[in-house]
């Protein structure tokens, strides 16, 4: 059940971060962003937080804050089927409303099996399915 | 909510191809907009730009109508004489709108709205799964 909630909470981060993309599909120089897979390790069963903003160092006793680019539960998009439009923009509109496609399909599969295992409990507890 | 973050981002691209939208629809309407005066100069295309800026509010960047610029361009020129713009020599300058560029210009537009339109649905059927678990 806690990896079904993880499931979901990561299709919802990501779904607001393609919508981001799409939104931005005509503002020069925007570079694409989606996010890395979710991760099962006991130690990362975390939802991925959004991106926080950095530090900065003013003196090097200081301690080193993370950049929000250091995240990795976000990624930039690359890769070589990469194609660049003259203004500098970087999303390919296919391939966003291809990933928002997959991305409700799968949260569909774990609200459904969420839903499921719901109904494996009611029935151990003896109430009707 | 993230739902609510997510649709609130596709709304703001909707409203920049709207805006952009407009902008176009002004140009194409303004094709043939002429001076009134001799040697005047006529309607000047506009150009819609679009600018992303962070949303507290929504975590993430959401994009907007920037500036609406002009297109620095020359204007065309036709020979008409008997036009009340018309200058000595009997040219009329008309605006620099190509109207082939605002057709394509709309496509894009129009495109890129369904692109934010189908975002917002998925969106909702996203929600709408959730609720349905607390449903059964």
């Amino acid at each position: 059940m806690n990896v079904l909630k993880t499931k979901m909470q990561w299709h919802q981060v990501r779904q607001r971060v393609l919508s981001e993309n799409v939104a931005n599909a005509d503002t020069p120089h925007y570079r694409g962003k989606d996010l890395a897979k979710v991760d099962f390790q006991p130690h990362s069963v975390v939802p991925p937080s959004a991106p926080r903003v950095g530090m900065v160092q003013t003196s090097a006793g200081h301690l080193a804050g993370r950049a929000p680019s250091d995240d990795p539960s976000f990624k930039k998009n690359g890769g070589p089927n990469f194609q660049v439009r003259p203004n500098g923009n970087q999303v390919n509109l296919e391939e966003e409303m291809t990933k928002s496609a997959e991305n409700q399909i799968d949260y569909q599969t774990a609200t459904s099996l969420y839903q499921q295992s719901l109904s494996v409990l009611r029935t151990a507890l003896g109430r009707k399915a | 909510m993230d739902f609510i973050q997510s649709m609130k981002i596709a709304t703001s691209g909707l409203k920049a191809q709207s805006g952009r939208m407009r902008v176009i629809s002004e140009n194409i309407a303004n094709a043939d907009s002429t001076g009134r005066t001799p040697g005047a100069d006529p309607y000047r295309r506009k150009v819609p730009t679009f600018t992303s800026h962070f949303d507290k509010e929504a975590n993430a960047n959401t994009v907007a109508l920037g500036q609406v610029k002009k297109d620095t361009s020359d204007f065309k020129t036709r020979y008409e004489p008997g036009h009340p713009a018309a200058d000595q020599n009997g040219y009329v300058k008309y605006p620099n709108v190509e109207p082939l560029i605002e057709m394509v210009d709309m496509r894009e537009a129009q495109r890129s709205y369904e692109a934010n339109l189908n975002i917002v649905t998925a969106t909702r059927r996203m929600i709408q799964k959730t609720l349905d678990i607390l449903r059964a």
